[in-house]
C-alpha cells in the first residue's frame, strides 16, 4: 500500500512542473500567436479548467485520467488512446532490449566467473566498462552504419502490425473465454503478441527484423554491467561455505553448480527487473535515433510542446510501471528464496 | 610505472603533512596512524592497472578541459565556410603543409579538433557543477534523514521515492525545458554571476542566451541527482549512527550538526566518493544526451552531442568523422572517470587494502630470504 503516495506524489510532480511554466500552454495549443482565436482559446481555457485555482484543476485532471476521458488538446485523440498505441510499442523494444541483454550479459557473466582472472574475464571488464562509458547515441549511429547502410539487414520505419481480421479476433477474445480472455486480450495488444496469437507469423518475422538492432543495441549497453553482476554473485557463491560442504561430500558437480546458482539468482533478479522496468519507461534516445513512436518519444513530444493532459497520463503510466515492476520483483524473490518472507 | 606513482603520491601526502606540521606543532604526531593509512591507499592504488590508466585519461582530458579553450586556434564563432564553401564538411586529411584540417571540418567550416576543446571544457564544467552542486544536497538530506528519523525521515523518504520511480532522462528533459526562462530573469538581474559562469564555460558575452539553456541542463541534472545519494547516506547513517562512538558524542553534549559532520560523514564517506566518481562519467554522457535531444545550447556553442546530433543529418556519408571523433571524446572523458571510480572503491574498502598489504608483505618477505 505504500505505492499510493508514490503514484500520488508523481502526478503532484509533474503538475509543479507544469506551474513553473511562466508561459500559456493553451495559447500554444490553439495554433501559437499567429493563428490566434480568441474565441477558441477562451473555450478551450474553459475545457481544461485552466481558468480555476490549481487544485480544481489538479483534481479535475486527475478525476479525467483515471475515468479515461482526457482528450489530448493537440491531436484530437482521448489520452488513454494514444498511450495505448505507444505502450505496446514500447513493451516490444524492451522485450527485445531485454533479451538481448539478458543473451549477452548472464554467459558472459558465468564464463568470466568460471575462469576467473584469465583474459576472457578481463575482456568481459572491460566490456562492462565499455558499456556505461559509451555514449547512447553514438553506438547506435555504428550499429546503423553497420547493419542498415552497409549489411542491408534491417529496416528503420514503421512497426509491424497484425492484420485486421486478427484484431478482430483478440477483441473477441473477452466475449468467449470470461477471465482469460480478458487478460488475452490485453497480451494480445502488443503487435509481437498478437499476431503470434493469431498464428500470423510473417509479421512475427518483420517484427524480429525490425527490432532487433534497437534491441541489439540496448543489449550491447546494458549487458556488461548483467555481466558484472552475475560474475560477483557467482563468485560469491562458489566462495561460500555450502559450496566447500557439497564439494567435500563428494556431490556431482551439476548439484554443486545448482545450489550455487540458485543463491547467486537472488541479485541477478534485481537487476533484471530494474533494467526491464527501465526499457519500460522509454529509452528516449534510442526511440529517437531508431524512429520507434514508443513511450519516450510521446513524452518527449509531449514536453517539447506542453502537452500537459499527455504529460499527466504518461507520467502517471511511469510511475505505474515502477510500482508493478518492483512488486514482480519482490514477489520473484520470495519465490527464489524461500527465506524471504512477506 | 606503478613505483614512480607510489612515490609521487607518498611524496605529496609528506609535503602534505610537513605543511600542517609547520601551522600547527605535533600534527605528524597525533596523525601518523591517518597518514600511514593514506600511504598505504596511495600503495593499494598505485598496484591497479586500470586506476593508473584511468587516472591517466582523467588527467589529460580535464587538463585538457582546463586549458583547450585558451590553446585552440580557431574561435568557435568563426564561420569560416561563408568565405571558405571548400571547408564545408571537410573528411580528415593529414599533411604536413597547414591548412588541412586533421579531423575535418563541420557544417560552419569550423576544424573539429578545434570546437573539441571547446566542446570537453563544456562537458567537464557541467559535469562537476552537477556532482558538486547535487552531491551535497543528497548528503545532506540523506544526513537529516537518517539521524533524525520519525516524521522527517519519513516525509523525505517518500520524496526521495518519487523522483526515483520518475525516469531521469525525462524528468531531467521536462527541467530542461520548463527552467531556461526562470534562468534567463535570473542571469538578467545578477550580471556578475553571469560574467563568472561565462567565463567558467569559456563563451563570449553574446552567447548568453544560450547560458540559459546550458544552466537549465544542469539544474535539471541537480534536480535528478540527489534522491540516489539522499537514500544511500540515509542507509549507511541508520548502521552508523547505533555505534557508541556517537552515543559518547551525543553524551558529551556535542551540537547535532557537529555530530553529523565531524563524527557521522567521515565514516560513510569514502563510498559516497566512490559513487560521486562514477557519476561525473553518468553526469558527462546525460548532458551530452539532452543536448543531443535539442534540449542544450544551439549554434554555435560547440557542446559534444548537439555536434553529434548535428551531424546525424549527414551521417555517415558526410559526417562520419565528426560522430567518431566526439563520440570518442565523451568515451573517453566517461572511461576515465568509470576506470578511477572502479579503482577508488578497492582502495577506499579496508578490507580489500589489508589484502594488498600482506601480499606485499609477504612478497617482501619472500625476496628478502632469497
Amino acid at each position: 500500500m505504500t505505492f499510493i503516495p508514490t503514484i500520488v506524489g508523481v502526478i503532484l510532480i509533474t503538475y509543479i512542473i507544469a506551474y513553473l511554466i511562466p508561459t500559456d500552454p493553451v495559447r500554444a495549443w490553439v495554433g501559437g500567436e499567429k493563428l490566434l482565436n480568441p474565441e477558441a482559446l477562451e473555450r478551450v481555457r474553459k475545457k481544461y479548467k485552466f481558468d480555476a485555482p490549481w487544485y480544481e484543476q489538479f483534481t479535475f485532471l486527475t478525476y479525467m485520467l483515471f475515468t479515461g476521458q482526457l482528450d489530448d488538446p493537440i491531436k484530437r485523440v482521448k489520452v488513454i488512446q494514444e498511450l495505448s498505441f505507444r505502450f505496446p510499442i514500447t513493451f516490444e523494444l524492451a522485450i527485445f532490449g531485454f533479451i538481448f541483454s539478458a543473451l549477452i550479459g548472464i554467459p558472459l557473466g558465468i564464463i568470466s566467473a568460471l575462469r576467473k582472472d584469465t583474459i576472457i574475464d578481463f575482456f568481459v571488464r572491460f566490456f562492462a566498462f565499455f558499456g556505461s562509458s559509451m555514449p547512447s547515441f553514438v553506438l547506435y549511429y555504428f550499429l546503423i552504419l553497420a547493419l542498415f547502410v552497409m549489411a542491408k539487414t534491417t529496416y528503420l520505419a514503421g512497426v509491424p502490425r497484425p492484420s485486421t481480421t486478427c484484431y478482430a479476433y483478440i477483441s473477441s477474445l473477452p466475449s468467449s473465454f470470461p477471465i482469460i480472455g480478458h487478460l488475452l486480450f490485453y497480451v494480445g495488444q502488443i503487435p509481437l503478441f498478437g499476431s503470434m496469437m493469431c498464428g500470423e507469423w510473417n509479421i512475427v518475422w518483420e517484427t524480429a527484423k525490425r527490432f532487433y538492432l534497437p534491441g541489439l543495441a540496448l543489449g550491447l549497453l546494458n549487458g556488461g554491467f548483467i555481466a558484472r553482476i552475475v560474475r560477483n554473485s557467482l563468485l560469491d557463491a562458489l566462495s561460500s561455505d555450502y559450496v566447500l560442504f557439497a564439494k567435500a561430500r563428494g556431490l556431482p558437480k551439476r548439484w554443486v553448480w545448482n545450489h550455487a546458482f540458485k543463491n547467486a539468482l537472488v541479485p541477478l533478479v534485481t537487476v533484471l527487473g530494474l533494467q526491464f522496468g527501465g526499457l519500460l519507461s522509454g529509452a528516449v534516445i534510442a526511440e529517437t535515433v531508431f524512429n520507434i513512436p514508443g513511450m519516450g518519444r510521446f513524452m518527449y513530444d509531449s514536453i517539447i510542446r506542453l502537452n500537459f493532459p499527455a504529460i499527466i497520463a504518461g507520467t502517471f503510466l511511469f510511475a505505474l510501471v515502477y510500482v508493478t515492476v518492483n512488486l514482480i520483483v519482490d514477489i520473484l524473490y520470495a519465490l527464489i528464496d524461500p527465506r524471504i518472507r512477506y | 610505472m606503478s613505483e614512480s606513482v607510489y612515490n609521487l603520491l607518498s611524496k605529496i601526502i609528506d609535503l602534505y603533512a610537513k605543511s600542517r606540521e609547520k601551522v600547527k606543532y605535533g600534527w605528524i604526531q597525533k596523525n601518523i596512524s591517518k597518514i600511514n593509512e593514506w600511504k598505504l591507499m596511495a600503495y593499494a592504488y598505485s598496484r591497479s592497472y586500470i586506476g593508473l590508466v584511468g587516472g591517466f585519461l582523467v588527467l589529460i582530458t580535464v587538463l585538457l578541459a582546463i586549458l583547450g579553450p585558451y590553446v585552440s586556434w580557431e574561435e568557435y564563432w568563426d564561420y569560416r565556410a561563408v568565405l571558405e564553401p571548400d571547408l564545408y564538411l571537410r573528411p580528415p586529411c593529414l599533411s604536413f603543409t597547414g591548412n588541412c584540417p586533421l579531423l575535418g571540418t563541420d557544417e560552419w567550416g569550423r576544424d573539429i579538433l578545434a570546437m573539441i576543446l571547446y566542446g570537453m571544457r563544456i562537458s567537464f564544467v557541467i559535469s562537476l557543477l552537477v556532482v558538486v552542486l547535487g552531491v551535497p544536497l543528497g548528503i545532506i538530506l540523506g544526513l537529516m534523514a537518517g539521524y533524525k528519523g520519525g516524521i522527517i525521515d519519513e516525509i523525505l523518504m517518500r520524496i526521495t521515492d518519487m523522483f526515483i520511480a520518475f525516469p531521469g532522462l525525462i524528468l531531467s528533459i521536462a527541467f530542461a525545458t520548463v527552467l531556461p526562462e526562470r534562468i534567463r530573469g535570473l542571469l538578467d538581474t545578477h550580471p556578475a554571476l553571469r560574467d563568472f559562469l561565462l567565463g567558467l564555460f569559456a563563451l563570449r558575452p553574446q552567447e548568453y542566451s544560450q547560458l540559459a539553456a546550458l544552466l537549465s541542463v544542469f539544474s535539471a541534472l541537480i534536480i535528478v541527482w540527489w534522491p540516489g545519494y539522499a537514500r544511500i547516506v540515509r542507509g549507511s547513517v541508520l548502521s552508523v549512527k547505533e555505534q557508541t562512538f556517537i552515543e559518547a558524542a551525543r553524551s558529551l553534549g556535542l551540537s547535532t550538526w557537529r555530530i553529523l559532520l565531524k563524527h557521522l560523514l567521515p565514516n560513510i564517506i569514502s563510498p559516497i566518493l566512490v559513487m560521486a566518481t562514477f557519476d561525473l562519467a553518468t553526469a558527462t554522457l546525460l548532458a551530452a544526451s539532452l543536448s543531443f535531444l535539442g534540449l542544450g545550447p544551439q549554434d554555435p556553442v560547440p557542446e559534444l552531442g548537439f555536434m553529434i546530433s548535428k551531424a546525424g543529418l549527414y551521417f555517415p556519408e558526410r559526417s562520419w568523422w565528426i560522430v567518431i571523433a566526439d563520440g570518442t571524446v565523451l568515451l573517453l572523458i566517461a572511461l576515465g572517470w568509470n576506470l578511477l571510480g572502479d579503482a577508488l572503491r578497492d582502495v577506499f574498502d579496508p578490507r580489500t587494502r589489508r589484502a594488498i598489504e600482506v601480499k606485499a608483505r609477504a612478497k617482501s618477505l619472500k625476496e628478502g630470504k632469497k
